[in-house]
């Protein structure tokens, strides 16, 4: 029966071939501007880092000065990053299963066999518990362990730079230059670049190829070295400031930290020391604002940070009107066409054709035409991503977004598959209601 | 004289219910997308088009870092300006801490008075020379520009006042709004007062990610560096840039191994980059707005030729007892221009509500109501034109076809 309905279906789908073709390009169309949206605002709005939700959290302090608020057009936030004091105070705390404070800078690396040139790379100062925290993939060695000070401090490679400057060889102890001093490599990663780059959404969530993190070094090293960051610093407060000591302990914001709490009762009493620290730097003169210690998991995190640019949020929506306007098209072209073919239909009702016989027919015309309409806006989906990625073959981030993802394809293939159906549903069903009498009679 | 009776149309339409309905939606639904589609086009464009207020085109800037902190930056700055401006068809060069048009850069707040609990506006800062205005080609409108013995050479200090700066109008206006800045103090959350000795032309600084590109820029006097970093700005003669960056880049590269050149770009480069998310949404909006109403248009088109197809015999009649072809063309525009009116009803609330919820939500500036205005008549006339192929055809029916049966 199914067979006869197909053979049927595409009769009347050939009888056509303008409207056909008209409902199966709007589909399409419709479907394809959904995918491209979609899949851009899908990888936007994703956590990387899922799995840990509820696990790491950024902790956060007001520590800005009495005046204005940090972000006038978010009032009640805190600034999303910490002082020197603060930073390492919180950090000294062994509530947290982990914990680890960041900042960015830049570095030279230089010194390895063979290279003649300087490598100019993003770098971050961190603490050693950052790559178990945030799951980093290790391709040689692993993270610093710290302890040894009379050992040379140690460096952790991207896979990109090991590439560039050790052929991709284990460079696991040999020693490089870093802005003039001399590290050990300890660890190599694997190709890790989280998107959107949750860990410092201060410095750019979906950074260029520029500002992508390079190489780690211990924070200690950082200031033992009297290096400045160079990422976002955002200070307030008249202390003089001449030297690398004072720049310490400025009311400079400059450093992010998070910590792993995974117990409800672990969080509490982190929150409990960071009030009791608050309470008592408030009573030496600092912390002038209300109580505002926070910590935000990841996914609050990027929310509040706004990490989902509203363009492509109105960009969805415009979509799915787009989508909207050719479904109701569709709706609209297979009513008038099925009620053309009335006078057929009354004839093969007249015949014993049932009303669900008549409804099937149709619904199987419906879906042949859901079906082209689906490949056709899967493969346009798949032309606007290139056109997306082509349009940003510079900065290689966003065009890493937009990349056509099986789990994206399958949302995109059954959206596709019920929106249209759910389309000719009503069409179809209506054509079965109609009296057969009436067509069987010359108009 | 016409007989415009609506009892018949408004009979016909009725007939088919269901596709006029939804022909009314699809252009209500397209009538809210693309005005307010075209208003956010209109703000993106003037976005683009804004004007950077200095001779962005002619400009290129190279970014230099240095190799270690024991690197002397300072010598090699004088250094690389002196072979910049060697250069034939180098206008002017200069070393600054920030690009104009580029997210490298700072920002500071900035008040007419001492103390933290003044009103603070903020603004981008660069560190600049005294060649800084004339590489920018921006123009002195008030005051002086600084001279060579202004410029703090480079020390390694941290976040130091400065007895003498240089701020743009949009700045000075915003900072004194009844007017001569020269002479007056400005302070910086602290109480060491920074004298404004001029007031610059507009022009836009860096652009930080947070923010719109604005005009309000602070000048200081310090040759850049103190973070290990400064960049060459250079203004070339018209049509030289590309030839000079590479020439420049090339040997930069290997003239001082102190230092490492990490980028070299054409300030065009900046821009086009600035303007990148605003020309994809511009692109995207426009094409999916044009579909809509290609796809609005194909409707309007098939709903009328099915209405006149199934009515062939109806309209022999109508022409057997007198109707002349342009009746019938007109029973068809004003049974269309009916459905236009309905749907542009509903679309007009939807655009109304979208546009509110928009300025609402995304804090978009209010929907313009000329915007609205246009939509309409634009749909309308569109919509008409969609169904007059299908009413001529209508019109050529015989009237002959009445005496046949189907």
């Amino acid at each position: 029966m199914l067979h006869y309905y197909v053979r049927l279906a595409l009769n009347s789908l050939r009888r056509t071939p303008g409207l056909t073709a008209l409902m199966i390009c709007a589909v399409g169309l419709g479907i394809a501007a959904c995918i491209v949206t979609l899949t851009v605002y899908h990888a936007m709005s994703g956590n990387p880092i899922w799995w840990k939700n509820g696990v790491l959290y950024a902790v956060t302090m007001d520590s800005w000065d009495p005046g204005p608020p940090y972000d006038p057009r978010h009032p009640t936030l805190p600034p999303p990053q910490l002082t020197y004091k603060d930073a390492t105070y919180l950090a000294s705390s062994d509530i947290p299963k982990r914990k680890v404070i960041m900042t960015q800078l830049t570095g030279m690396l230089y010194g390895a066999p063979g290279q003649s040139v300087p490598l100019r790379v993003m770098t971050r100062a961190t603490t050693q518990d950052f790559f178990a925290m945030f799951d980093v993939p290790f391709e040689y060695g692993g993270g610093w362990r710290g302890g040894n000070r009379e050992a040379l401090p140690e460096i952790v490679l991207s896979k990109q730079v090991n590439d560039e400057l050790f052929g991709g060889a284990d460079s696991v102890g040999q020693s490089i230059n870093w802005n003039g001093n001399r590290f050990r490599v300890v660890g190599v990663l694997r190709r890790w670049q989280p998107l959107p780059r949750f860990y410092d959404l201060v410095n750019n969530p979906f950074p260029p190829p520029e500002a992508t993190d390079r190489v780690f070094v211990p924070f200690a090293w950082m200031a033992a070295l009297q290096a400045l960051p160079m990422g976002n610093m955002t200070c307030h407060g008249s202390g003089q400031v001449d030297n690398y000591q004072q720049f310490l302990g400025s009311e400079c914001l400059w450093i992010e930290m998070w910590a792993e709490l995974p117990s409800a009762a672990g969080r509490e009493r982190f929150q409990a020391f960071m009030d009791a620290y608050w309470a008592a730097q408030r009573k030496s003169g600092r912390f002038q604002r209300p109580l505002n210690n926070r910590l935000t998991d990841v996914g609050q995190w990027l929310r509040v940070n706004g990490v989902v640019s509203s363009d492509s949020r109105i960009l969805l929506r415009v979509a799915f009107a787009f989508l909207a306007v050719c479904l109701i098209n569709t709706v609209g072209i297979l009513l008038t066409k099925f009620l053309r073919g009335a006078s057929i239909i009354g004839v093969r009702r007249a015949l014993g054709a049932s009303r669900r016989h008549i409804f099937m027919q149709h619904i199987v015309e419906v879906a042949a035409v859901s079906v082209a309409g689906s490949l056709l806006g899967l493969a346009l989906g798949a032309i606007g991503l290139a056109g997306v990625r082509a349009i940003h073959a510079q900065d290689n981030t966003y065009a890493m977004l937009a990349h056509f993802d099986p789990l994206g394809v399958a949302w995109a293939l059954a959206l596709a598959a019920a929106s249209t159906l759910a389309a000719g549903l009503y069409p179809a069903w209506s054509v079965g209601r109609l009296p057969p009498a009436g067509y069987l009679k010359s108009r | 004289m016409m007989n415009l009776n609506l009892r018949p149309i408004l009979s016909a339409l009725t007939r088919n219910r269901t596709g006029a309905v939804l022909i009314a939606l699809e252009i209500a639904i397209a009538l809210a997308v693309m005005v307010n589609a075209s208003w956010i086009v209109a703000q993106r464009v003037q976005q683009i088009e804004q004007p950077s207020g200095f001779a962005d085109r002619d400009m290129f800037a190279i970014g230099v870092a240095a190799l270690s902190s024991h690197s002397d930056l300072g010598a090699a700055q004088r250094e690389d300006l002196a072979y910049l401006r060697s250069l034939p068809g180098v206008v002017a060069a200069s070393a600054t801490s920030s690009v104009p048009l580029s997210s490298y850069g700072q920002g500071t707040s900035l008040s007419p008075l001492p103390g933290s609990n003044a009103p603070m506006t903020w603004t981008r800062m660069m560190e600049a020379d005294d060649a800084t205005l004339q590489t920018l080609g921006v123009r002195i409108i008030a005051g002086r520009n600084f001279g060579a013995s202004d410029i703090r050479p480079l020390t390694k200090g941290f976040f130091e006042s400065y007895p003498d700066v240089i701020i743009t109008k949009s700045l000075a206006d915003k900072l004194f709004p009844g007017g001569n800045a020269v002479g007056k103090p400005v302070y910086s959350g602290d109480s060491t007062p920074m004298t404004v000795i001029g007031v610059a032309s507009n022009f836009i600084p860096s652009v930080s990610d947070a923010d719109a590109p604005a005009y309000d820029a602070l000048l200081v006097p310090q040759a850049p560096g103190d973070f290990g970093v400064y960049f060459c700005l250079v203004r070339t003669r018209p049509g030289m840039t590309a030839a000079l960056l590479q020439t420049a880049e090339r040997h930069l590269a290997t003239s001082n191994l102190d230092r490492v050149i990490f980028s070299a770009q054409t300030l065009p480069y900046y821009r086009a980059r600035l303007d990148a998310a605003s020309r994809d949404m511009a692109i995207f909006l426009t094409v999916v707005t044009a579909l809509i109403l290609s796809v609005t248009c194909l409707g309007i088109f098939g709903l009328t030729t099915f209405n006149v197809s199934t009515r062939t015999k109806q309209i022999g009649t109508m022409r057997a007892v007198g109707a002349r072809r342009r009746d019938i063309v007109m029973h068809y525009l004003v049974e269309n221009a009916i459905v236009l009116v309905t749907g542009g009803a509903v679309g007009c609330a939807l655009a109304l509500g979208v546009g509110q919820w928009l300025s609402d939500q995304y804090q978009l500036p209010r929907l313009d109501l000329h915007f609205l205005a246009i939509g309409i008549v634009g749909l309308a006339v569109i919509g008409q034109l969609a169904a007059w192929h299908p009413a001529r055809r209508a019109a050529a029916v015989p009237p002959s076809v009445a005496t046949r049966t189907v």
